[in-house]
């Protein structure tokens, strides 16, 4: 037998259909998969430096909450203390601030003795007033 | 005395000679020529050329001298070819041998490697129409893949008398591809797609290349488990080189093992090429055939390309298209060349071995495909 009926009779056209499909459908599964090998393999890598970053930032957070009872102990800490207390919430606010924001940071993080903390700051310049009832502060005699 | 000479004289081959043997032996010659002279792969013509000479030498037959003898040496050394064995050696050289780096750089370009098997299934159809049986169609048609080994694997699984034609027309066709393709690319790309500039890939990791192996086998041999004797060992042979452990037996598989196969494999398919059972209408057929294969299969590949253009930001050359075909690295090395002839800066190479070497992962699929379709 010859020409299409040969084809047809010997389902030809079922054969070359789905045989070409099959054959696509494989490698277009295999490019994709390839395609993302790199990105699982940089995910998989990174995996440290993200629990890192993960437990840095847990860390950090821990620090102020470590910071908080050392200051809530009655002697008024010194201002090398006070500066390394304040710095992070400063870094916090947008300069210049008011002290009233300054305030409402020291409450947030449950920190005794403010007024004579940012008092004593004042005093040794480290919180400069700027004339017009807001502060900055100065990083010069703050380091 | 005399009678004895004459009878010395009817044992002879020159006297057993027909013009099919001549014929055979001159093609033998052009083989060897085509190999030695011009340097059209010789790694696999010289051994076919040499095992065309000696299959065609006339013997009396009955004295287990011939490969289609029982209990003759050419027959047990045949029956590498004729069991699949050979084929599936040579993939796990080629294995060995084969950096997938461009092909992990550049996924899309596996695409092009699934586009150029289309030859396969435009030449099933063919030959079923031109009156093959389904079986002998199916082999026929996987010349399109342009991968000798894979054709000669699918063959003695699905039409064991036709291995000799076959292997022949893939591997004739694979060492033609200087003459082949050039006009296909020419005729079916412009100047300015010629010129198109591949990005270099980004750089791929040792661990994504030893990933890439076991990914792909178990995609592709789940898909078509049929294709696990060539894909598994195309691997596995992979997975050797890249996992760095291994080194020694990587190093065997790509050297020693792969041409031991490769003699082997090419001198007893030139030695199944017996005038007499070779020189057949069924062979002019396949030949014929087989070029309509192997041209619709760097048709696809260009055409597929040229569609792909369509739809993405960053334009492919379409040239690698034609290095689609599973034939490492002839295709990609004439990609290579076009590429240069047009700018002499554009160096298309790497692109076309990640192509190619997709084509030998979708050929070997489309044999497990097409070898599933009659079990």
């Amino acid at each position: 037998m010859f020409g299409i009926d040969n084809i047809t009779n010997n389902n030809g056209w079922a054969m070359a259909v789905v045989g070409a499909t099959t054959v696509f459908l494989g490698l277009i599964a295999l490019t994709l998969v390839i395609s993302q090998i790199h990105r699982i393999l940089d995910l998989w890598e990174n995996r440290g430096k993200k629990l890192n970053g993960k437990k840095k930032q847990a860390r950090s957070e821990d620090k102020h909450k470590v910071a908080a009872p050392e200051a809530k102990s009655n002697r008024l800490p010194t201002v090398s203390e006070l500066t390394s207390i304040y710095r992070p919430l400063v870094e916090q606010l947008k300069e210049p601030f008011q002290l009233i924001q300054l305030f409402e940071k020291t409450k947030e993080m449950n920190l005794p003795h403010a007024h004579l903390s940012i008092k004593s700051l004042q005093e040794a310049d480290i919180l400069l007033a700027q004339g017009d009832g807001t502060f900055t502060w100065n990083k010069l005699k703050a380091n | 005395m005399l009678d004895l000479f004459y009878q010395f004289l009817t044992n002879t081959g020159y006297y057993l000679a027909d013009y099919r043997h001549v014929i055979m032996i001159i093609v033998g010659c052009v083989f060897l020529y085509l190999g030695t002279a011009k340097k059209y792969e010789p790694l696999l013509l010289v051994p076919i050329g040499f095992g065309i000479l000696v299959g065609n030498i006339p013997f009396f037959k009955g004295f287990g001298l011939g490969i289609y003898e029982s209990n003759s040496v050419l027959h047990y050394l045949y029956f590498g070819v004729t069991s699949g064995v050979y084929p599936s050696i040579v993939f796990l050289g080629l294995g060995a041998m084969t950096d997938f780096s461009s092909l992990l750089a550049n996924p899309k370009l596996m695409l092009l490697g699934a586009a150029a098997q289309m030859g396969i299934y435009f030449t099933l159809l063919g030959a079923l129409f031109f009156g093959f049986l389904p079986k002998e169609a199916a082999s026929i048609a996987i010349i399109g893949g342009a991968d000798g080994p894979t054709s000669i694997f699918l063959t003695a699984k699905l039409a064991p008398h036709l291995i000799g034609p076959i292997a022949i027309a893939a591997y004739s066709y694979m060492a033609l591809i200087p003459v082949i393709q050039p006009p296909i690319m020419r005729l079916l790309t412009n100047r300015k797609e010629r010129l198109i500039r591949m990005p270099s890939g980004r750089q791929v990791s040792r661990k994504e290349r030893i990933i890439f192996p076991i990914v792909g086998v178990l995609l592709c041999c789940f898909l078509a488990p049929t294709a696990l004797p060539l894909l598994g060992m195309l691997f596995l042979g992979n997975f050797l080189k890249e996992c760095g452990v291994v080194n020694r037996l990587a190093g065997t598989a790509q050297s020693a093992i792969i041409d031991t196969a490769t003699i082997f494999l090419g001198f007893t398919v030139g030695c199944s090429t017996q005038g007499d059972v070779f020189l057949t209408p069924k062979a002019l057929g396949i030949f014929f055939l087989g070029a309509v294969a192997f041209s619709i299969a760097t048709a696809s590949g260009l055409i597929f390309a040229k569609i792909m253009n369509l739809f993405l930001k960053d334009k492919i050359n379409p040239l690698l298209g034609a290095a689609g075909v599973s034939a490492v690295p002839g295709s990609a090395r004439e990609v290579h060349l076009m590429g240069l002839k047009e700018d002499p800066t554009n160096f298309l190479l790497m692109h076309g071995m990640a192509c190619n070497s997709s084509g030998v992962i979708g050929s070997a699929i489309c044999a497990g495909i097409l070898w599933s379709f009659f079990i």
